[in-house]
């Protein structure tokens, strides 16, 4: 037998905050499963006394359904030893008594993304940046791990997989080195990104400054001035290629959550999609795959995406339970 | 009025939530004539609820900040604050235009360790409930089962959980963290800048 979430019939105006409350609990019950025909009448008289209602219970809904996203956090995650964050009481509170104001700061410190003692973490879809002790700043991008270590005569930093920016301030008497795999990166006071392949290679790209990039095997270093990348394998002499300033600002597209497919084929597009995604692109027809899209799209929508590449190419985007198809189009 | 469906609860939590932390702080910059915010912010959302279809809505935070608009001038026209220098002010009011920083969707983005840290933060029982429930993603049935109390009394912990993160949420990060500064500035230093105080000289 569900309890009764009395309908509120006041007369007078309630206030957000018991809107919010109320919504809240609707949004319990509609967690719980289908709502009954008696709750559903009850939850759209109840909505139906003042707009503010329905706009608290679609908010509640919303606020609802991004906690799902708490999946992310694994079963492993184990929120009685978690840093806290307080909720801070709401603002007309503050309105009303100006010696609040300084408490609500309170709120907004004591969390910070998943780090566990020296390492940050991203999980697939996220993107996150850290400051770190000496000033510099990491930005992870999507499913990406460093661990930073720093001590008098360097400031070491390993990326253990994914891809990060890193801006680096000026130090010169400890330089600044980036562990991906075999290759290192060392910088004195730049913005450069280093990106781990799961295959080994390792890219690296500067926007600005200078940095020295080596085989942890030793070799000469090759020094890669702003607008220069690399691509570092398993052999090979390292070589400097030239980066235009715009494909700089697409290689850190990611930065904004975007990924820039210049020039990219759909199948190249795909891969890139599924770093942020676990629902996948899929393009079999190798003749679809090799079509090419250009474009600034959310890395967080692939379903987005094929269906602008579905528009732009003449395609069909069918959507499925964990990605969405790409094909041509039957009669064509 | 339309009660929201499941799916348009999935796009408000996409697209329009991650923007409410920056629509509250541009209505706190906004002299609102007394309306106050969270009214703005629910009839916000009542209006995007009820939209027939949102598909041609491209960028979800331009068309919110333009609704919070709307709704501040129909309840300026409909006389329930009668402010003709309000009205004035307010059909003046530019929403930003401007694209977050990349910094910004950076924070915004951080929402999986918030949520983590508020989660952490919820009474020993609600948070054992919330946790079991959306992050183990159990049913609430489940979850009763699992603790050993009843469905009612996860349906209420769970309501308590959202209830904590919708007053967290709007106010997000760095949006709250913003206004409130930006209070302090105002009411320590700045009062003859402020144009509620200017319409009394």
């Amino acid at each position: 037998m569900k309890t009764e979430i009395r309908p509120n019939l006041a007369t007078t105006r309630d206030s957000a905050a018991t809107i919010d409350a109320a919504a809240a609990a609707w949004a319990a019950r509609a967690d719980r499963g289908p709502l009954s025909a008696d709750d559903q009448n009850a939850l759209e008289t109840w909505a139906a006394a003042d707009p503010r209602r329905a706009g608290a219970y679609a908010r509640a809904l919303a606020v609802s359904a991004h906690a799902d996203r708490a999946q992310a956090l694994g079963e492993d995650f184990a929120p009685a030893l978690h840093p806290v964050a307080v909720a801070a009481g709401r603002r007309r509170l503050l309105a009303s008594g100006g010696a609040l104001a300084a408490a609500t700061v309170v709120g907004v410190a004591g969390y910070e993304a998943l780090s566990f003692k020296d390492r940050v973490i991203t999980r697939k879809g996220d993107i996150h940046r850290a400051p770190l002790d000496d000033g510099s700043a990491v930005t992870l991008n999507t499913d990406t791990v460093i661990k930073a270590s720093f001590n008098r005569q360097i400031r070491r930093v390993d990326l253990v997989r994914g891809e990060a920016l890193f801006d680096v301030a000026k130090d010169a008497a400890r330089p600044f080195v980036v562990v991906a795999g075999k290759v290192r990166v060392r910088a004195v006071g730049t913005s450069f990104t280093v990106r781990a392949h799961d295959d080994g290679e390792v890219d690296v790209l500067v926007r600005e400054g200078v940095v020295e990039v080596w085989r942890g095997q030793g070799g000469a270093p090759l020094r890669l001035v702003a607008q220069t990348a690399t691509k570092v394998d398993a052999a090979g002499p390292l070589r400097v290629i030239r980066v235009a300033a715009s494909a700089v600002d697409s290689a850190t597209a990611w930065r904004q959550g975007q990924i820039d497919l210049d020039g990219l084929t759909l199948g190249q597009a795909a891969a890139e999609f599924a770093r942020y995604s676990d629902r996948r692109i899929v393009v079999d027809d190798p003749v679809v795959a090799r079509l090419k899209m250009t474009g600034l799209f959310s890395a967080s929508d692939p379903d987005g995406f094929a269906r602008a590449a579905a528009l732009s190419l003449g395609l069909v985007a069918t959507s499925q339970a964990d990605g969405v198809r790409l094909e041509r189009a039957a009669n064509s | 009025m339309t009660l929201a469906t499941h799916e348009r609860a999935l796009w408000l939590a996409r697209h329009v939530l991650p923007h409410e932390p920056a629509l509250r702080a541009w209505l706190y910059r906004r002299p609102l004539a007394g309306l106050e915010i969270d009214d703005i912010v629910q009839e916000t959302y009542a209006i995007l609820a009820g939209l027939e279809r949102v598909d041609h809505v491209h960028t979800p935070r331009t068309y919110m900040f333009e609704v919070a608009k709307s709704v501040i001038l129909q309840a300026l026209r409909r006389g329930r604050i009668v402010a003709f220098e309000a009205l004035a002010e307010a059909e003046g009011l530019e929403p930003p235009s401007a694209d977050p920083s990349p910094e910004t969707i950076a924070a915004d983005r951080q929402e999986l360790g918030r949520l983590a840290a508020l989660i952490a933060g919820l009474p020993a029982k609600c948070r054992e409930a919330f946790t079991l429930r959306k992050v183990h993603g159990l049913s609430q049935r489940e979850v009763a089962r699992r603790m050993g109390v009843s469905e009612n009394t996860v349906e209420k912990h769970v309501g308590k959980g959202i209830g904590v993160l919708m007053d967290a949420m709007g106010r997000g990060g760095n949006g709250r963290f913003k206004a409130s500064r930006d209070r302090e500035d105002r009411d320590q230093t700045k009062l003859g800048n402020d144009p509620r105080q200017r319409r009394h000289h």
